[in-house]
């Protein structure tokens, strides 16, 4: 688990995680910068971020998401600070002995992070800053894995 | 009596402040068992701002690095945060 400013570079931490632990199975899923929102463009986003809070929910996070889908292992790296369109912003692994459960282990990861980890989203547009408020989809993809195990 | 507040997003910018050290005595000694609404009710007499930001639906308190129900209660030393729905990823 990470949390840094420093760009994403997905294939070393694929390269990385398969070689730390070797799987049949492995999914991943990398969220990058769009240059929308809801009603205006993006010119850049910025992250805050509680770093003693987020370090401790992430890593219950992956955790959790290993015991309930028997990984072999699991990476999540989120960055903060203000990035560019197109930058990346976050990144999941899962590495499994079957593909159900790393697909699983990897939305389950991506669903839980975007709404339990204390990182918060402000939008830099033509008309300035705003704080990007929660989506009611983010609440319905994160109560998903509570109803399916009470988690 | 001392914890820790830290507020982040736009509980930090309506008030200004990143975090500060709160002695629960000094605010009221009559006070033995303090619990996050005990302080929210504390906090808002600072004033409207204060009120109005620590009152606002869908505010999360996290006490020492996890999110908490407005009855947890706080001992000496504990860090307490507040701040709106989370929105990572």
């Amino acid at each position: 688990m990470a949390i840094q400013t420093a760009a994403i570079d997905v294939a070393d931490e694929y390269a990385r995680l398969v070689k730390a632990a070797p799987g049949a199975a492995v999914a991943t899923f990398t969220g990058y910068v769009r240059d929308f929102s809801e009603d205006t463009a993006v010119h850049a986003l910025e992250l805050e971020h509680y770093p003693e809070m987020a370090q401790v929910v992430l890593q219950a996070l992956g955790d959790s998401a290993a015991e309930r889908f028997g990984l072999a292992g699991w990476r999540v790296v989120h960055r903060y600070g203000l990035l560019s369109v197109a930058e990346t912003i976050v990144w999941v692994g899962t590495v499994a002995a079957h593909r159900g459960d790393a697909f699983s282990a990897c939305e389950y990861m991506m669903d839980t992070l975007k709404t339990d980890a204390p990182f918060w989203k402000r939008e830099h547009g033509p008309s300035g800053n705003s704080w990007v408020k929660r989506r009611g989809s983010d609440d319905v993809r994160r109560a998903r894995w509570s109803a399916e195990k009470g988690a | 009596m001392n914890v820790t507040i830290k507020l982040f997003s736009t509980l930090r910018e309506a008030l200004g402040e990143a975090d500060f050290e709160l002695d629960l005595g000094a605010l009221n000694g009559q006070v033995t068992t303090w619990d996050v609404a005990a302080i929210k009710t504390a906090l808002s007499k600072r004033g409207p701002v204060w009120r109005d930001a620590l009152n606002q639906p869908n505010l999360v308190h996290a006490l020492n690095h996890k999110v908490v129900f407005i009855d947890a209660i706080v001992a000496d030393g504990d860090e307490l945060a507040f701040f709106p729905p989370m929105t990572g990823g």
